[in-house]
C-alpha cells in the first residue's frame, strides 16, 4: 500500500475540515471551528485496483493574501484549493491563489473544488460559475454529501500522477 | 541535568530514514506515546511522507501540528534534522501558546461571519426599504393623481355655482355643466372607492336572477343617448343560446360592460362599436358566457396592451385631459372580472380596433337595477379692465367659467384650446398677462415656458401665472424657476383668480 501526503488549502470557513469529516467519517456539524494549525486524518481509498492510504492533512484556514507555510507541502503528492461558492472573497482571487499554492507546494495542478453549494439556487450558481474565470473541477457539498467522494477520488488520481 | 519543568515540554528522539524510533534522548514530553522500534508516525502522522522529502543536513521546522497523548490533544512545534542515517525530532509542547491563537482565531473567524450575516441582512433591509420607498412613491402618484382629478370636476363645480348665484340668464346651462362636472366627481370617487375595495378583499358580489340580455340592451341604451352626436353604430348581438337568466351581480356586469363601452366609445371617432354575447359551453348548473366588446377606433400598441390593466394608464398621454377619469376603469374591470372568476383577454390592432372578451361561468336560474346614464352637454365658452389676456386651457367648462370672470372684468380675453396654440398667439401678439394651465394636449405648460426665447420679443415683460391643480411645494417651485409670476390654483373662487391677476400686473 502507498502512502500519498494531499492537503486542503482555501480561505477560513469554506468547509475544508467538513469536507475531510464527511469524506472520512461521514459526519457534518452546522457548528464552525476554526482549524489552527493542521489536524492530519487518514483514509485508505481504492483507485484503479490500488489501496492508497490518504494523509490528508486539514490546513488552518487562511484570511486574505495570509500564506500558508511553505513547510506544510514537504513531501505533498497533491493539493485540494477549496472555495466557498456562498462568499465572493473566497473566490475572487482565486487565479493569484492558485499561483501562490502551486510556487509553495511545487505541484503543478491544483485541484479546484466550490464548496457549499447547498447555500445557492440553480440561478445563483450559474452566476457564481460566469464570475469565474479558472477551472473548477468540481462543485461539492459536504452538508447534503454531494460529490465529495468524487472531490477526493480527484484528488487520489492527481496524487498518483 | 534538565530541570523538570523543562523536561515535561519536550522530547526529542532519534529515528532511522523511515521513521522507526532508535532512540529517546531527552525530555518526557507525551513519552508514553513513543516507544523504541515503533515507527514515529502513530504518534506524528504529520512525519509520513514528510520525512522522506526532507533535505539532509538542513535543521526543519514544523509549527502547529497536531498530536495526541492520553486523550489529550497537544499542539506541538517540531524541528527535524535529517542526516544519512539516522533523522533528529524535537517536540515541543506549545498548546498554551496555541490556546490563546486558536481562541483569538476563532473570535477573529466568528466576528467575521458576524459582520457578514450583519451585511446579508443590511442589504435585505435595503431591499425591503425601496420596496416600502416605491409603495410609498405609488401612493403619493396616486394621490397626485387623485387629487388633481378631483380639483378640476371641483373647479368647474364651484365656478358655476358663482356664476349660477350671480345672474339668471343660462342657469340651465350652468346647472347642467354642474351636473356634468358633479357626475365625472362622482365616476371618479366611486372608482378610488371600488378600487380600495376590491384591493382589500371587500367586495361582496351578490348572486341574483338576472337578464344579461337586458343588461346589454340598457348599456347600448344608454350609450346610444349618450353618442347621437358620433359617427359611431352602437350594435350587440346576443346569441340565442344565453340562458334568459342566470344568477349573477348585475351591477358589478354592468359596471365591467359599461367601462369597455365608454373607453370603445372615446377611442372610435367613426365606425363600430358592439357588443357580443355567446354562451361558451352549459352544463345543467352552470353556462359559461362569452363577452366581446370591440371598436373600430384608433387601436393600441403591443406595450399600450400590456399596461392597459394597470391604475392610471392611459394609452396617450393626454387621454385623461381629453376623456377625463383617472384611468382606473380598466383596472378595477380587471379586478371585478377576477372577482367574478373569470378571465378577460385584450386584442388591438393600431388604427383598427380594439376587442376585449371575457369568460365568466354563471350559475343558471335569476333581478338587477341599472346604472344611471351620463349626460353629455356642450357648453360655450366666453371672458381688468382693457386689459388684453391671453387663456390657454383645454378644459372647455374651465375655460368658460375664466371667460366669464374675466368678461365681467371687462378685459380683452383670448382663450385657445392648449400650448400650442398659445405658442401661436404669443409669438404674433402682445398681452399683459397670460394665463396658462399646466396640462394641455399638444404642449404642455411646462413646454410653452421652456420655449420662452420664441416669444421675448412681444412678450417680455408679461407675467405668466401657472393655472393648476398641481400644489404641492414641488410644483410650485419647479413653475416659479420655469419663470412663471405665481399661480392661480384650482379649485379658485372669482375673487381670489381676479386678485392672483392684479397682483401681477406692473
Amino acid at each position: 500500500m502507498i502512502a500519498k501526503k494531499v492537503l486542503l488549502v482555501g480561505n477560513f470557513g469554506v468547509g475544508k475540515t467538513s469536507l475531510i469529516r464527511r469524506f472520512v467519517t461521514n459526519e457534518f456539524s452546522e457548528d464552525y471551528i476554526s482549524t489552527i494549525g493542521v489536524r492530519i486524518s487518514k483514509k485508505e481509498v481504492q483507485y484503479n485496483e490500488q489501496i492508497v492510504k490518504l494523509l490528508i492533512w486539514d490546513v488552518a484556514g487562511t484570511s486574505g493574501n495570509e500564506k500558508i507555510p511553505k513547510a506544510y507541502f514537504l513531501g505533498a503528492n497533491a493539493a485540494m484549493y477549496v472555495f466557498d461558492l456562498s462568499r465572493e472573497e473566497t473566490y475572487i482571487a482565486l487565479e493569484e491563489n492558485l499561483k501562490m499554492v502551486k510556487e509553495l507546494s511545487g505541484l503543478q495542478n491544483i485541484t479546484l473544488i466550490g464548496n457549499k453549494k447547498d447555500l445557492l439556487t440553480s440561478e445563483e450558481l450559474i452566476a457564481v460559475k460566469n464570475k469565474i474565470t479558472v477551472p473548477i473541477d468540481l462543485i461539492t457539498s459536504a452538508k447534503d454529501d454531494e460529490n465529495v467522494e468524487d472531490a477526493f477520488t480527484l484528488l487520489t488520481a492527481e496524487s498518483l500522477k | 541535568m534538565i530541570p523538570a519543568k523543562i523536561e515535561d515540554v519536550f522530547i526529542q528522539i532519534t529515528t532511522d530514514i523511515n521513521g522507526v524510533i532508535l532512540s529517546i534522548d531527552a525530555g518526557k514530553f507525551a513519552e508514553k506515546e513513543f516507544t523504541l522500534h515503533q515507527s514515529v508516525y502513530r504518534s506524528c502522522p504529520f512525519l509520513e511522507g514528510t520525512l522522506e522529502a526532507l533535505p539532509y543536513n538542513e535543521p526543519f521546522l514544523i509549527e502547529a501540528m497536531i498530536i495526541h497523548s492520553n486523550s489529550i490533544e497537544y499542539n506541538v512545534d517540531v524541528e527535524i534534522f535529517k542526516r544519512e542515517e539516522s533523522i533528529s525530532v524535537l517536540i515541543h509542547n506549545r498548546t498554551n501558546v496555541y490556546k490563546y491563537v486558536d481562541q483569538l482565531n476563532q473570535k477573529r473567524n466568528d466576528i467575521f461571519f458576524i459582520k457578514r450575516e450583519i451585511a446579508e441582512k443590511n442589504k435585505e433591509l435595503d431591499r425591503l426599504r425601496k420596496i416600502a420607498d416605491k409603495a410609498n412613491e405609488e401612493k403619493s402618484r396616486f394621490l397626485a393623481m387623485i387629487s388633481h382629478e378631483i380639483r378640476n370636476p371641483l373647479n368647474v363645480i364651484l365656478g358655476y355655482s358663482e356664476m349660477i348665484a350671480e345672474e339668471n340668464a343660462d342657469v340651465q346651462k350652468y346647472i347642467n355643466s354642474l351636473l356634468d362636472a358633479g357626475h365625472n366627481l362622482k365616476v371618479i370617487v366611486e372608482d378610488i372607492l371600488d378600487l380600495s375595495r376590491i384591493e382589500a378583499g371587500k367586495l361582496e358580489l351578490v348572486s341574483e336572477q338576472i337578464s344579461i340580455t337586458k343588461i346589454v340592451e340598457t348599456c347600448i341604451a344608454n350609450f346610444y343617448h349618450q353618442q347621437k352626436t358620433k359617427e359611431v353604430k352602437l350594435e350587440y348581438f346576443i346569441s340565442e343560446k344565453v340562458p334568459t337568466f342566470i344568477l349573477g351581480d348585475s351591477v358589478r356586469i354592468t359596471q365591467v360592460l359599461s367601462n369597455l363601452m365608454s373607453n370603445a366609445i372615446k377611442f372610435t371617432k367613426k365606425g363600430i362599436v358592439k357588443i357580443d354575447v355567446e354562451a361558451v359551453s352549459e352544463t345543467a348548473e352552470n353556462a359559461v358566457l362569452k363577452f366581446v366588446i370591440s371598436d373600430t377606433g384608433r387601436g393600441m400598441t403591443n406595450d399600450q396592451v400590456a399596461k392597459i390593466f394597470e391604475e392610471y394608464q392611459q394609452t396617450e398621454i393626454n387621454d385623461n385631459r381629453v376623456f377625463g377619469g383617472a384611468g382606473l376603469g380598466l383596472a378595477i374591470v380587471k379586478r371585478l372580472v377576477h372577482a367574478m372568476n373569470g378571465v378577460i383577454l385584450v386584442e388591438s390592432k393600431i388604427d383598427k380596433g380594439t376587442r376585449f372578451s371575457i369568460e365568466i361561468s354563471f350559475k343558471k336560474v335569476v333581478n338587477h337595477t341599472l346604472p344611471q346614464k351620463q349626460k353629455n352637454v356642450e357648453v360655450n365658452f366666453n371672458s381688468l379692465k382693457g386689459r388684453r389676456i391671453l387663456v390657454a386651457d383645454d378644459d372647455v367648462l374651465n375655460q368658460t367659467i375664466v371667460a366669464h370672470i374675466l368678461n365681467k372684468e371687462k378685459t380683452v380675453t383670448t382663450i385657445v384650446n392648449d400650448g400650442l396654440e398659445a405658442l401661436d398667439k404669443i409669438s404674433k401678439e402682445s398681452f399683459d398677462v397670460i394665463l396658462l394651465d399646466i396640462n394641455m394636449p399638444n404642449m404642455t405648460g411646462e413646454d410653452l415656458m421652456r420655449q420662452r426665447d420664441l416669444f421675448d420679443k412681444l412678450n417680455i415683460d408679461t407675467p405668466f401665472l401657472a393655472l393648476t391643480a398641481n400644489t404641492s411645494s414641488k410644483d410650485v417651485q419647479r413653475y416659479l424657476s420655469l419663470g412663471f409670476s405665481g399661480i392661480i390654483s384650482k379649485p379658485y373662487t372669482a375673487t381670489e383668480f381676479v386678485e392672483k391677476i392684479k397682483k401681477v400686473l406692473p
